[in-house]
């Protein structure tokens, strides 16, 4: 895999759940399983790979007994009609099982992470599963996000995450609050602040890092320097990132508040 | 599903005593619930199991969640509580809620009774020589960092040995860091054996001259394996060195007597005892604790406080500084009536029975890995599964068990990482089981199993 492509910039979100790619029906045996009239909003070759994918997901979706009754409005450039869609969908999904399906769905479309990003400074604390984020700044100051798991239900927390805030600017993702999260009624019941929920946990972890990233390039930039740290660096163009240019804003005293309020 | 259990025999139990029948009765709200139970259990000739009988106190079993029966079977983490015990926390808040010790009114002196009784009650049941020995703490963990703090920061020297299982809780772990990395003492841990035991061959051979404490669990929360205590304590004894028990897995499931154990200190945890939780005990043998210094500093445990210094009560006070947990040390002795009115010895019986009953059912599906040793003749598991799936995450099954099928079950590494990692896991599942717990109710969770495993299967 060409790893400098799959950190470039998503020019558009690509939220097409079309009656042409339509996947295949799955049966399962248990007439529990019975399939529903639900539909995917997330298509499987979607940013969830920053990008280009040279190995698309080829598999059968879950969600393959969506019969795509209804097309959904699709047009969803914001993380906030993105976050509305999404738990849209897992509202629409009255059966729980239905809504782990729709999260192993979405864990499948995930790019796996090399061995090389599932290391210990990536991992999300708190979580009863192993959780890696790879979290970055791109070149015009957006964040970039890449996930994986040793559970699937957790890589499709991450899918969902990733898919809305992918591309975001800084005080998008850190806008995001886990009680938005947890109306999808998907995972672990009840409030946010559990440390096995992983919608909480994967988030604060976005926000946390993205919020450190934030003050790291507000520091480069005043203080006119390369950027001492490695996370940085630019791999995309192998340079490091070119705060001079003015393409990272200041978030460092308008997210603080905001990044302090979610510790509390 | 529900074929498979309304099918299923129900499990023999003789007898139980009178005691228990009394606590049974109590009258609350939900006593329909005990009388619709009643019915269909009499309806049957079979003889109905402890576990048939006593649910019946347990209110919270009879519910619904996510849309199915609830099978409880995370009792390892917490257990249930009696309507025996929530009476008693009730009552003591409803009718003489006051603080102990210092009031001399009516309802101070009737609390300091119950919470003094209440301790009692616990060296009985532990059989302890006297109460005295009874130490209340917040959980069995500072029960631990009690001794860790108190013990060990004044008695262990640099190049001191205390030797501990790979299979401890982090509980009994973690304090024994800090404590090394402040005297200078030396950890040392046993591994497993082939059977997956702890090695008490290598633990025998560790003991030394160097060695101070030997500080093991009774039971554990991973691998359902006992240690003997008894001959451990020997071992150490016959060096000088003390042995602490962590016994929060084995004081709620089986009889535990202190004075036969001949350990020094022993730990334990109301919460999983059918009792509250924010109260555990600590035993100690009255000499140690009497030449141990305070651990807290704080009302309730001195004697005279001066400017510049204080003297300090004599044990257990001497180790509970401030207001302690009055109404829950109370419905903790609740908890132990409840309990022998039960018999120890019934509820190990039944529990062994049910243990092997789960291991023989659990191991009978493909692809299941479970951890500790296997039960014969000579090895009694304690009645909980920790395990795999080949292929699944434990994190995974467990969500989808309790979303799907109302069947609660624990994941993770249930704070034995050192353990997991020894095994070569990052995590695994664990059904654990209570008296109170039936063989329809493994059968459910063994159906559910199935199930989840050919669920997620179908996305492969």
């Amino acid at each position: 895999m060409n790893t400098t492509s799959s950190w470039k910039a998503l020019s558009s979100p690509p939220l097409i759940s079309s009656t042409s790619t339509r996947p295949k029906v799955k049966t399962f045996p248990n007439p529990r399983f019975s399939p529903k009239n639900i539909r995917c909003m997330l298509d499987s070759n979607i940013n969830h790979n920053f990008g280009s994918n040279p190995n698309p997901p080829t598999h059968d979706f879950p969600v393959s007994f969506a019969t795509a009754s209804v097309e959904a409005p699709l047009k969803t450039t914001t993380t906030s009609d993105k976050l509305h869609h999404l738990v849209s969908e897992f509202r629409s999904l009255t059966e729980p099982i239905d809504r782990v399906k729709r999260l192993l769905n979405y864990a499948s479309t995930l790019t796996p992470l090399d061995d090389s990003a599932r290391v210990q400074a990536n991992r999300v604390n708190g979580c009863t599963t192993q959780v890696w984020l790879e979290i970055k700044m791109d070149e015009f100051g957006k964040m970039r996000f890449r996930g994986d798991s040793d559970s699937e239900i957790s890589k499709g927390f991450c899918s969902c995450l990733i898919w809305i805030l992918d591309g975001a600017k800084p005080e998008e993702v850190m806008g995001v609050r886990s009680e938005d999260l947890s109306e999808m009624n998907v995972g672990v019941h009840g409030k946010a602040q559990s440390r096995v929920n992983t919608w909480h946990n994967v988030l604060m972890s976005m926000q946390k890092r993205t919020m450190a990233l934030v003050l790291d390039a507000d520091v480069a930039h005043q203080e006119g320097d390369r950027p001492p740290q490695d996370h940085l660096f630019d791999d995309v163009n192998g340079n490091y990132m070119d705060y001079s240019s003015s393409k990272v804003p200041d978030y460092s005293i308008s997210l603080l508040p905001m990044y302090y309020d979610f510790t509390i | 599903m529900e074929a498979v259990v309304v099918t299923m025999k129900l499990p023999s139990f003789k007898s139980l005593s009178p005691n228990a029948i009394s606590i049974s009765s109590v009258h609350r709200s939900f006593s329909f619930l005990r009388r619709s139970s009643s019915l269909s259990v009499a309806s049957s000739s079979e003889p109905v199991s402890l576990g048939h009988h006593t649910r019946n106190d347990f209110r919270i079993l009879h519910q619904e969640v996510n849309g199915s029966k609830l099978v409880y079977l995370d009792n390892a983490a917490t257990s249930q509580k009696p309507a025996a015990v929530l009476d008693a926390l009730q009552n003591y808040y409803e009718f003489y809620n006051s603080n102990v010790h210092r009031g001399i009114h009516y309802l101070s002196a009737k609390a300091t009774d119950e919470f003094e009784l209440a301790r009692k009650k616990v060296a009985r049941f532990i059989n302890a020589s006297d109460s005295r020995e009874i130490v209340f703490t917040r959980n069995a963990t500072e029960a631990i960092n009690l001794v860790a703090y108190s013990w060990g920061l004044s008695n262990l020297k640099p190049g001191d040995e205390v030797i501990l299982t790979v299979a401890e809780h982090h509980s009994c772990i973690v304090p024994w860091q800090i404590v090394s990395q402040k005297t200078g003492a030396v950890l040392k841990f046993v591994t497993l054996n082939e059977d997956e035991i702890p090695d008490i061959d290598m633990l025998r051979e560790m003991i030394s001259s160097k060695t101070k404490l030997v500080a093991v669990h009774h039971v554990s929360n991973v691998l359902a394996s006992s240690l003997p205590i008894e001959e451990i304590v020997v071992w150490a004894h016959d060096v000088g060195a003390k042995v602490l028990v962590d016994a929060c897995q084995s004081v709620p499931h089986m009889v535990v007597d202190v004075q036969k154990l001949n350990a020094d200190f022993l730990v334990a945890s109301s919460h999983k005892m059918c009792g509250p939780t924010g109260i555990g005990f600590l035993y100690g043998k009255s000499d140690l604790l009497h030449a141990m210094p305070p651990f807290l500093g704080g009302g309730e445990m001195i004697s005279d406080v001066f400017l510049d210094h204080s003297t300090y009560a004599e044990p257990p006070s001497r180790f509970e500084a401030g207001t302690p947990a009055i109404g829950e040390a109370i419905a903790l002795g609740a908890a132990v009536d409840y309990l022998s009115g039960i018999g120890m010895s019934k509820i190990h019986e039944y529990e062994v029975e049910l243990s092997n009953y789960l291991y023989e059912k659990l191991s009978s599906l493909p692809n299941v890995r479970i951890y500790g040793p296997k039960p014969s003749e000579k090895v009694n598991r304690a009645a909980l599964c920790s395990f795999n799936v080949e292929g699944l995450h434990p994190t995974d099954l467990a969500t989808f068990l309790d979303q799907q099928h109302g069947v609660a079950i624990r994941s993770g590494h249930h704070c034995a990482q050192p353990l997991h990692r020894y095994l070569g896991v990052n995590a695994s599942a664990r059904a654990s089981l209570y008296f109170y717990n039936t063989k329809e109710d493994v059968d459910s969770f063994i159906v559910a199993l199935a199930d989840t495993v050919s669920f997620f299967d179908s996305f492969k």
